[in-house]
């Protein structure tokens, strides 16, 4: 046997033995008979505080009706919905009105401020939401994020416990009518509820899902409130990091919320996850390379690469990838997604497309989100680019190259 | 003011998304009127020929189905997103000579009205039906293989027929001086998810079938939008 054959084999085994393990923490994380994932038993008293829903909105997602009226059928006693949006043009401007029309019932505010504090257009979004909300409970709910009715109830039962000071949510990827679609739910049910529950179950790490974050004013505001995270890329990962070393704990909740992508292109697929994965080598360092020796589907396609196609290179890649789908499928299966059987089939592509992707953030340190390019830094630290001087000049390179594509 | 989008295919013909996702699609975009206009092409030339083949038409045998899952989503539409939906057809003219192709939103159409017909009667009975008539695509598209210029070519004998022409179609504008002496609206001509973001058209009217054909006919407190995301 070559050695190089013998190492990508290794590496192979290794990935799948990881993703066991992440197969089991969600398992774990599906059926412990408490609130929280990592939660301590409570108490059954009666506990539904008034909660403030903060609704950062920017352009148009997918089902954003739907995901939006879902908060309208909370089965909670008291509540408010602040949609906040920057601009009135905004297409989510008018859906969000729609809905507040529908509810007259419910205490919705479609709250338009622009606000320019920082550099992360979500936090700007939020400030001015953050400043009307009423209740002392706040809740931040990308506009992406679809409810269901107990998602509120379920999710403040774990904050009854004092040294909670934040509550974040595992996340399912479903629909998917579109190839982009179906990769983004399939990262999203494989590598980020793996990881993130692996990271809670297993390393005891705070590890928070930006979609959905409940906390008290009072704790958020001991930490810097949103002023101490306007300039970095991962305010969610940054407000956990705060309140763990703050002494508050960080839970994840059993409770899990839907991500509808129906209609995404693969372009969009491959830039949230190259943002991604920027924002993590930014902040992980070192351990950014643990992700692409646990992903084994790309190692299986490098060891054909490299070695080229013979029995055993192909009946590695076959063997690992077929294991990893199953394993996919399982997961899939134990969070109840509505993914079709076929769609799995795209799973190694898909592992393959991220394994490239792993290794534009060792090149580029640049993203562009919500349509403004920034630099990024340690901790995700946001800083504009320049508008003048070579680098700018690359950055326009860059930009006609992908127009001429496009 | 209301955001319409008055050409819409689903896969009643060569549409790529069923009726019910596609005005879910608009639904969700928070859109106020819509139309569905799946294609009735014509029978005479070898290219309509094959898209009768590969059931890219509405035919007169499945028109009256077409109607009534319009009529149903209509309803679903209205309830829940508060979203009117009208019923219509693209009459379609195909021919390889794109001189003598020709393209024509009948909408509120009540009965089914032939590709195969000649246009004086196409348009003598979607009159009678009160249907509104738009002409499509009248001047070169960015995609040459859908270029349609019989109406505008005839556009002395034909103009009395017809209440608004596509002065945008997706992400083609025409030519404005040339059609600003004309009723003019703007449509996605949409058959994928990502046609949404494209040329929309603006009425201030209020949301009824009625008040809208009359706003597009007079052409007064009418708009056009590049909806983008």
């Amino acid at each position: 046997m070559e050695p190089l054959f013998l190492i990508f084999a290794s590496l192979c085994l290794f990935g799948l033995f990881a993703y066991a393990l992440q197969i089991w923490s969600v398992r774990s994380c599906r059926t412990i008979p408490t609130p929280s994932c990592s939660g301590e038993p409570i108490a059954a008293a009666a506990f539904f505080p008034p909660i403030s829903i903060l609704k950062p909105l920017k352009g148009l997602d997918d089902n954003l009706f739907d995901n939006l009226e879902s908060f309208c059928h909370q089965d909670y006693p008291e509540y408010e919905v602040i949609f906040s949006l920057q601009n009135e043009n905004d297409p989510a401007c008018k859906v969000a009105r729609m809905i507040k029309y529908k509810y007259p019932e419910r205490d919705i505010t479609v709250h338009i401020e622009r606000c320019s504090a920082g550099l992360n257009p979500k936090v700007n979004n939020l400030i001015p939401a953050y400043r009307i909300a009423k209740y002392p409970y706040i809740l931040i709910s990308d506009s992406n994020v679809m409810a269901r009715k107990n998602y509120l109830a379920d999710i403040i039962s774990d904050m009854r416990d004092p040294g909670v000071g934040l509550v974040s949510n595992l996340i399912r990827g479903m629909g998917g009518e579109s190839v982009g679609a179906v990769l983004e739910n399939l990262h999203l049910n494989s590598f980020v509820m793996g990881s993130v529950s692996f990271l809670d179950r297993v390393l005891k790490m705070p590890c928070v899902v930006g979609k959905s974050m409940l906390m008290r004013k009072s704790d958020l505001e001991a930490i810097g409130g949103f002023a101490g995270v306007k300039d970095v890329l991962a305010e969610d990962y940054l407000i956990g990091k705060r309140m763990h070393e703050s002494g508050r704990r960080v839970v994840l909740s059993r409770h899990m919320i839907d991500n509808i992508n129906e209609y995404w292109g693969i372009r969009k697929f491959l830039n949230r996850h190259t943002r991604w994965g920027k924002l993590r080598w930014q902040i992980g360092g070192i351990k950014y390379i643990s992700e692409l020796i646990s992903n084994p589907v790309f190692m299986s396609f490098l060891a054909l690469a490299f070695l080229g196609p013979s029995l055993r290179t192909v009946a590695l890649s076959a063997g690992v990838s077929f294991c990893k789908s199953a394993g996919d499928f399982f997961i899939g299966r134990k969070i109840g997604t509505n993914m079709t059987i076929s769609s799995y089939i795209l799973g190694p592509l898909k592992d393959v497309l991220i394994g490239f992707i792993w290794f534009v953030p060792l090149l580029s340190n640049t993203v562009v989100w919500r349509g403004n390019r920034y630099i990024i830094g340690k901790d995700s630290m946001l800083s504009p680019c320049p508008e003048t001087g070579l680098l700018s000049f690359r950055y326009r390179v860059v930009d006609t190259i992908k127009a001429r594509f496009a | 003011m209301l955001l319409c989008d008055f050409h819409i295919h689903t896969t009643y013909s060569d549409g790529s998304i069923e009726l019910q996702k596609v005005v879910d699609i608009y639904g969700q975009a928070g859109f106020d009127v819509i139309a569905i206009t799946d294609h009735v092409v014509n029978n005479d030339s070898s290219i309509g020929k094959l898209a009768h083949q590969f059931k890219y038409t509405v035919k007169e045998e499945n028109f009256q189905e077409y109607m009534d899952a319009i009529e149903f989503e209509s309803t679903r539409a209205w309830e829940k997103y508060g979203m009117l939906v009208i019923s219509g057809i693209e009459i379609s003219k195909n021919y390889i000579n794109p001189d003598l192709s020709a393209h024509l939103l009948l909408l509120d159409l009540k009965r089914f009205i032939s590709a195969s017909w000649d246009y004086e009667r196409i348009f003598r009975e979607a009159r009678e039906q009160d249907a509104l008539i738009v002409a499509c695509h009248p001047q070169p598209l960015s995609d040459m293989s859908k270029d349609t210029f019989h109406l505008w070519n005839n556009r002395e004998k034909y103009a009395k027929y017809i209440d608004a022409w596509e002065i945008a179609n997706r992400d083609d504008v025409f030519n404005v001086v040339s059609l600003k002496k004309y009723p003019y609206i703007a449509n996605s001509d949409f058959h994928k998810a990502r046609h949404l973001y494209s040329w929309k058209t603006l009425l201030n009217c209020s949301k009824e079938v009625g008040a809208i054909k009359q706003c597009i006919r007079h052409n007064k407190g009418v708009a056009i939008t590049l909806f983008r995301n």
